[in-house]
């Protein structure tokens, strides 16, 4: 619990930069210093604006969606439009934003610094990764002049063997996107098991790294299968080797069945880093350690594994087998396990917290509630009978969202408000931090609430043309997703100002107690000046609050040196 | 590791290769292994929905399996077989030299390994030529040339090398088809047989002008137990033999490439079921070239076939009707031993969707040939840092990661061979 107690005068005098080295940000200057970087909080700064950048691009399709939906038959545009806009909507906002937003992004920044490593184990791999992002974004955003893209972001054959609108771009532009996955995944598993600091043990790491972890083996162990699908589905377009064509013998299920084994696993490889960045806020946000550390450390792992035995739960009503059906929903409810025990935890973390309401934390408790409806509304499109009814309705487009955007978005966005600080050395607007984080709270449920209505009352998804019984819920929806919209238009617009306006960030604004905050903020090149102290994980007795949004460590004052009981970091974390 | 080790820029002694976020040595190495390993179970994964395809498609279409294997030459696939395991012998040879420090050595191994991969790659090329050669192709591009068993097929698109070619010939219209036996044509449970016994067949001579020369060859049919006509004829007016020894040598009326057409017609139920089949007759021709091909005229000339013959005059149905259930359609009449029919298989016309085989040959063989022409490029970039010197005993990672990698490319083969080569 922070202390309010008076604290020695001699921590104010801490020095807060680095004196001797200068920051990552102004190590080398001109563009080739970036382009040719292999530091990777400079790759994870280049992976955050391609996001940003994309995260507009999508949202603006979702806009359009959403004014096209206003009323019934056409408003601003027709059905052919229509289909590329949700096509392009889903292909960039799954692909180009939710899977390497936190673990790409925000992970390439923060995960080493957090683990105490110089750098990623391959930064000239990093560094690849980050290109074959941007290569595989370019031709996902080339489809658009190239003829559009109407498959949907699944790419369901046998339609997109026959569609004339660019799929062979967009199959191109996913393969290269799912080998920037596996490498940054590869890169993460081997940074996190081999450049542990001495005294950091497996359950002294911190829990944002576990997420990260556990997502790197479904990066690297799912993506896969979905590079060669779409290879398959690329040379099936040019060479016509039926393997996915009825005509020739071949099964278009058996693309849907591939494509899940990763799109599924997919759904968590977006989630989990969520997952962990919320264990993280709730725990320095709420001044606690964080409630049953293993148990939540354990459930990221055992997301990652059950993720890759569900997949034919997008598929109840493909023709698969009836046993098959079966098992699938059988196995789909014990991923309700760990996601619980999760929630759980962070709930009694918040218990009799000493919570603080600033902006990550705002994202935060945003994210519980999200995440409990979107999670629960899955459970409904586990059970097979309800299934049937609910199989692309907007009931599904609203669970989704609330699982990939209720959660995973606005973990993102906590992520990138906790840690915006750390990496630019600026602090944001805090009120208009607080303000947008309930704009985006308020514009998401306005937006996905009417959704799970219309789609129980039968609003079948991806329809261009709807009957006018549904057109209250549309409106709503619409005005709604503008909210969201602006919301979150004003956050980029308020983060990118702090560059120029922002105060300097002291170097652990927060409170945190993992090693990030130990670094220079902004950290130097190689991210510590000297070798940082484990402390005890999520043990917040140490630190006080010396200034606003500035915290040092008790024991780091000359006077009480040796007299606070210093967790060496080899003992166990209870 | 206790340091992030920024101080030290030079880490001493050690190999100018160490960079400098890695402790040593050691932790680079370690971290590089690691790295590779993961990276195979990548690789494993990538090569998984293929072998899954494979298996899948082996369950629902063992015949097709049974049938195109044939294709697949055992003595390149065992050349190649052996090629890649000396191949991988020499990479992990190579390992062992950089470890001692065996500069000559290491550049040996690695230069085999070279040699071995290129070999393997010529060979395959050998393979996927002929393939194309005789349009033995996956998809859309299945119109192949000769059966396993070296028989000349009807194709569909007449474009087979050589001096071979088929026409079918549409009578109705009096053209050549070009997808001759197509399903939603033609109703194939009717009297494909007694239809074809009905028509007169000849082919004719024609000038530049088109213009018909006299003395047409009529055409018989000559196939002694089965069904229907593959011509035998002599040029027309030259009295040179177009096709010698054809009627025995072809099986007769056996849709040469679109097998879904196939008429089942092992029983009497089914041979007499429907009627009304007329006008396409499949006559296979052997040419001199393309330009000779344009001066023969095939004339079918058809009676109607609305009352067909009765198919129980023909003698085909000897064996008990179940036992071909799921098999070919047509069977020989006569008792055959297990080799016999093994043979047997290879001849004719393939099963439906044969070309399910070929795709997953090409696929996965192709892919697999992508991975060694990969591997290639990376010995040849460590043969170059190999003759520079580069590589010593506390530094030779890359060695090892490219034998690891060597090695998985050569384990896959060893999969694909048994798989796509030595079935029955």
């Amino acid at each position: 619990m922070a202390t309010t107690e008076a604290f020695p005068e001699s921590l104010k005098s801490l020095p807060q930069a680095p004196v001797t080295e200068p920051d990552f940000l102004h190590v080398s200057k001109g563009w080739k210093s970036w382009a040719f970087t292999l530091d990777h909080k400079r790759i994870g700064m280049m992976y955050l604006f391609g996001i940003l950048f994309s995260l507009l691009l999508g949202g603006s399709f979702a806009l359009l969606l959403r004014t096209e939906l206003w009323s019934p038959g056409r408003t601003i545009v027709g059905p052919d439009t229509y289909n590329q806009f949700f096509t392009l909507h889903g292909a960039v906002m799954v692909f180009l934003v939710i899977i390497p937003g936190i673990p790409a992004a925000l992970g390439n920044i923060i995960m080493p610094i957090q683990l105490g490593a110089p750098d990623v184990a391959f930064p000239r791999l990093n560094l690849a990764s980050f290109y074959l992002w941007v290569s595989g974004a370019i031709l996902l955003v080339l489809t658009i002049p190239f003829g559009g893209l109407d498959t949907g972001w699944t790419l369901y054959t046998p339609y997109s063997l026959e569609t004339h609108t660019a799929v062979m771009v967009a199959t191109m532009g996913v393969f290269l996107l799912g080998f920037s996955s596996i490498f940054t995944g590869l890169n993460f598993l081997v940074t996190i098991h081999k450049f542990r600091p001495q005294g950091m043990g497996w359950f002294q790491l911190p829990l944002n790294i576990w997420a990260i972890y556990g997502t790197a083996i479904m990066q690297v162990l799912a993506t896969p299968v979905l590079g060669i699908t779409v290879l398959l589905l690329t040379v099936e377009r040019f060479a016509h080797i039926g393997i996915f064509d009825p005509t020739m013998g071949g099964d278009p299920v058996l693309f849907q069945h591939f494509f899940w084994f990763y799109s599924h696993p997919a759904v968590y490889i977006m989630i989990i880093p969520g997952m962990g960045v919320i264990s993280e806020l709730i725990s320095t946000y709420a001044r606690k350690p964080i409630f049953g550390y293993r148990f939540v450390a354990y459930s990221s792992l055992s997301l990652a594994l059950l993720s890759f035995l569900v997949w034919g739960h997008h598929m109840f009503v493909s023709g698969q087998s009836r046993l098959a059906n079966m098992v699938f929903s059988a196995l789909t409810f014990t991923v309700g396990i760990p996601s619980a025990i999760k929630v759980f935890n962070w709930v009694a973390t918040l218990y009799k917290g000493d919570i603080r309401l600033k902006t990550g934390m705002l994202y935060g408790l945003s994210f519980l509630l999200l995440f409990t409806i979107g999670g629960l509304t899955g459970l409904f499109l586990g059970i097979l009978s309800v299934d049937v009814h609910l199989h692309d309705t907007y009931f599904v487009v609203a669970h989704f969202h609330y699982v990939m955007m209720g959660s995973t978005l606005v973990a993102f966005l906590g992520a990138l408000h906790h840690w915006w600080p750390k990496f630019t050395g600026r602090m944001y607007n805090e009120s208009l931090g607080r303000t947008c984080a309930i704009g985006v709270f308020i514009g998401f449920n306005t937006t996905f609430l009417p959704q799970f209505v219309m789609g129980a009352r039968g609003m079948p998804r991806r329809y261009w043309d709807y009957d006018p019984q549904y057109q209250i819920f549309h409106q709503i929806s619409t005005i709604g997703a503008f909210i969201l919209g602006i919301s979150l238009f004003i956050v980029v617009c308020y983060l990118m100002a702090s560059f120029w306006t922002g105060a300097k960030a002291a170097r652990n604004p927060w409170g945190g107690s993992s090693l990030e905050w130990q670094a220079p903020t902004p950290p130097t090149l190689y991210n510590f000046e000297k070798p940082p102290i484990v402390h005890e994980l999520y043990n917040y007795d140490d630190l006080v609050e010396v200034a606003p949004d500035r915290w040092e460590r008790l024991s780091d004052a000359p006077e009480y040196q040796g007299a606070v009981p210093v967790a060496s970091g080899s003992k166990e974390h209870h | 590791m206790s340091d992030a080790g920024h101080d030290d820029h030079g880490h001493g002694d050690q190999s100018p290769f160490i960079q400098h976020h890695y402790d040593d040595a050691q932790h680079q190495f370690d971290s590089g292994k690691f790295g590779i390993w993961i990276f195979l179970a990548q690789e494993v994964l990538f090569f998984s929905a293929l072998f899954v395809a494979y298996v899948l498609y082996r369950v629902h279409h063992g015949e097709i399996y049974s049938y195109a294997h044939k294709w697949l030459d055992v003595k390149y696939g065992a050349i190649n077989t052996a090629v890649l395991i000396f191949s991988s012998l020499t990479a992990a040879w190579a390992v062992r030299a950089a470890q001692k420090n065996q500069k000559t050595l290491l550049i040996a191994c690695l230069a085999t390994t070279i040699a071995c991969a290129c070999g393997f790659l010529c060979i395959k090329y050998i393979e996927y030529s002929h393939k194309i050669h005789e349009h033995i192709l996956f998809g859309r591009y299945f119109d192949p040339c000769v059966s396993p068993g070296g028989e000349e097929l009807l194709t569909r698109k007449n474009m087979c090398p050589g001096s071979k070619g088929s026409v079918i010939w549409d009578a109705g219209s009096d053209k050549p088809t070009e997808g001759c036996f197509e399903a939603s044509k033609l109703d194939l449970d009717t009297k494909l047989a007694g239809v074809q016994a009905d028509c007169e067949v000849q082919i004719v001579k024609v000038d530049e002008k088109g213009k018909e020369q006299p003395g047409g060859t009529p055409v018989t049919n000559q196939c002694p137990d089965e069904l229907l006509t593959i011509l035998n004829g002599s040029e027309a007016g030259t009295g040179k033999e177009l096709v010698k020894e054809a009627a025995p040598k072809f099986p007769c009326w056996r849709p040469a490439y679109q097998p879904q057409v196939c008429p089942d017609l092992t029983t009497p139920e089914q041979r007499n079921h429907g009627a009304g089949m007329k006008s396409q007759v499949g006559i296979l021709v052997e040419f001199g070239d393309h330009e000779e091909r344009e001066g023969i005229k095939i004339k079918a000339k058809c009676k109607d076939a609305s009352a067909p013959k009765p198919m129980d005059a023909l003698a085909l149905s000897h064996e008990k009707p179940t036992e071909h259930v799921g098999e070919r359609a047509i069977k020989p009449v006569h008792h055959i031993s297990t080799h016999e029919e093994h043979e047997i298989e290879s001849l004719g016309p393939p099963p439906e969707h044969t070309s399910m085989f070929l795709t997953i040959y090409f696929a996965m063989t192709g892919l697999h040939g992508v991975h060694v022409l990969v591997g290639i490029f990376v010995f040849i970039w460590l043969l170059i840092r190999a003759v520079k010197g580069q590589f010593t005993p506390d530094y030779f990672g890359p060695i090892d990661f490219a034998a690891l990698y060597w090695h998985i490319v050569d384990l896959i083969w060893i999969f694909l061979f048994p798989l796509l080569y030595l079935i029955h």
